[in-house]
């Protein structure tokens, strides 16, 4: 499974705002829907270090880095490249 | 004109016409645009048969339309009721089954049995004011909170009170035409009391808050200066954010001229970060359950000297009566007396009776509202805040009755016995932690799945252990402070 499709199905699974995962598009915009709140992006940082292996710093959880599925997955991919 | 809330709209809106009354991200709508907005759904409103005293859910997210919707509601002569666009089916079915909706406004969608209006296919032209009949005792909005025994109790908040919270917070911080309020608390907590009408009655403008700035300390910081914020209120937890992850450096936000906090303790390292950040800004504690909206305050003249000092409750506002109950001179429980104090619980006589007491000492006459909140009086005449005498805890500002929870997590038909307590939590007051003896092949992930959709968010336990007992005091009661303590560690480091 790629990151952004393991990314997709946590947050249409898990999240109180997620959707069905054909919604959740690259470029679907998560904050700006209320996909992801002010409770969900804890789960989604916790979500992204204990199952996708990488850490996220505290100046990390950025609008930048979450807006969307594509750009998180983004992240993550040079995090791990990094 | 009778005084209602909705008075200060039309007020507004005859004096100052061209002002913004509502931004939120790009658009704005000026006062004489909400108020005619207001009318036309008041119209639609009362076409569907809406009458005085009725109550209209409104189930929408936050935006310019949103607000118009909740005047809307009242010109009809209604209560609103508003209602968490993230609440799970189940919750929005018990509240609207409990306060009986005539409708809701929303989004179209269809809400469980209830005759829904899609605010969005109102007209916007109306044929003018309806003109409803409507008195300043009639309730303006009911607000529901998380209930002891698992059931949501609406807290019933007629006109007179909310305009009285609004008086006083227009005289206590001198809100003018040229003020810009943040709205960040959601329509269905009381916060949002004051932005909306705090704002309008001084005919100023108030910006919505948009979700990025929620979710990121960066983009908050970015919100506030942009759109030249002077007056914020706002539980603590988002403030922490604020001045411990935005970067802030003194000089920042110049516009900021009030920096409001209510629902919750504000740990004092954090707001100390806050006021040295912001020195050109006043600092003020707001107290009240929403059964007062706020009925003690204390303004923080100076940043507190070290972490540990407490910043207290602070004294009563205008018009208003405490009194610690308890032994003389002993901390107790407050009692408070005024013109915010709510009519009481929607559909609840045995609740009402409870909380809301009448003459309840000889020294004490009248109606008086028991807060459960226990408090002491300091030698300079300020409440502090000492704690809750019952399973009432806090977090993220939320109130949150843990026997609530525990009646959620009991349903599940798995579940033999259960608690849940909260551990302590710097950033956002308390997590919950919840036990669970279940019978048969139950993981927590499956309590956790289950809470999520009978609960809001706010109320799911972020921990579910199971165990093969609860411990029990000698008087066969849970014992809570074992499992308090036993929360405080990963169940993989216990003895």
């Amino acid at each position: 499974m790629t990151t952004a499709d393991a990314l997709r199905e946590f947050i249409s699974r898990e999240l109180p705002g997620g959707r069905p995962v054909a919604e959740l598009t690259d470029d679907f915009p998560l904050i700006r829907e209320r996909v992801v709140d002010s409770l969900g992006i804890f789960q989604l940082v916790s979500f992204v270090e204990s199952e996708l292996g990488v850490q996220v710093g505290d100046d990390e959880v950025v609008l930048e880095n979450f807006e969307t599925i594509g750009a998180l997955a983004a992240f993550i991919e040079a995090k791990r490249a990094g | 004109m009778a005084e209602v809330l909705h008075a200060l709209l039309e007020r507004a809106a005859r004096n100052r016409p061209g002002h913004p009354a509502v931004s939120d991200g790009g658009r704005v709508a000026t006062y004489a645009e909400l108020d005619q907005r207001a009318d036309a759904l008041a119209g639609a409103l009362v076409d569907m048969g809406v009458r005085r005293g009725d109550r209209v859910g409104v189930l929408l997210e936050k935006s310019i339309d949103a607000v118009a919707c909740l005047y809307g509601v009242m010109k009809a002569g209604a209560a609103y009721v508003p209602l968490d666009p993230r609440a799970p089916g189940p919750r929005l079915a018990q509240v609207l089954a409990d306060c009986d909706v005539r409708c809701v406004l929303g989004s179209g969608d269809p809400v469980g049995g209830v005759e829904v209006l899609d605010a969005a296919a109102v007209p916007p032209t109306s044929r003018g004011p309806v003109a409803a009949p409507v008195a300043s005792e009639d309730l303006a909005y009911i607000l529901y909170t998380s209930g002891s025994t698992g059931a949501p109790k609406g807290v019933m908040v007629s006109h007179a009170n909310a305009l009285a919270f609004v008086r006083w917070t227009g005289a206590a911080f001198g809100v003018t035409g040229d003020d810009r309020l943040s709205s960040h608390a959601p329509f269905h907590f009381d916060l949002s009391v004051f932005d909306l009408y705090a704002a309008a009655a001084a005919a100023a403008t108030v910006v919505l808050v948009p979700p990025e700035a929620s979710v990121f300390p960066a983009e908050l910081r970015r919100f506030v200066a942009q759109e030249r914020i002077t007056v914020w209120y706002s539980v603590p937890s988002v403030l922490t954010q604020l001045a411990s992850r935005a970067r802030l450096s003194p000089g920042d936000l110049p516009s900021l001229r009030a920096v409001l906090f209510a629902g919750e303790v504000f740990p004092t390292r954090y707001l100390r970060q806050l006021m040295s950040a912001l020195p050109h800004a006043r600092f003020a504690n707001l107290y009240g359950p929403t059964e007062t909206n706020v009925c003690t305050w204390y303004e923080v003249d100076r940043p507190p000297e070290d972490d540990r000092t407490i910043i207290p409750i602070g004294r009563p506002i205008e018009a208003t009566r405490v009194a610690v109950v308890g032994d003389d001179g002993r901390p107790g429980e407050l009692y408070v007396q005024g013109p915010t104090v709510a009519q009481g619980y929607w559909n609840d006589a045995a609740r009402t009776a409870a909380r809301f007491v009448t003459d309840p000492r000889p020294d004490l006459p009248g109606r008086w509202y028991r807060t459960g909140d226990l408090v002491e009086e300091a030698a300079d005449g300020n409440l502090r805040f000492l704690g809750r005498g019952d399973g009432q805890i806090k977090s993220r500002g939320y109130r949150i009755e843990l026997g609530d929870v525990e009646a959620t997590v009991y349903a599940h038909p798995g579940v033999v016995d259960c608690a849940v307590v909260a551990v302590p939590d710097e950033l956002v007051t308390a997590r919950l932690h919840a036990f669970a003896v279940v019978d048969g092949d139950v993981a927590g992930a499956d309590l956790a799945r289950f809470c999520t959709d009978r609960l809001p968010r706010y109320m799911v336990p972020e921990t579910f252990e199971l165990c093969p007992a609860l411990p029990r005091t000698a008087t066969g009661k849970v014992d809570r402070r074992a499992l308090e303590k036993a929360a405080l560690t990963p169940a993989a480091k216990r003895q």
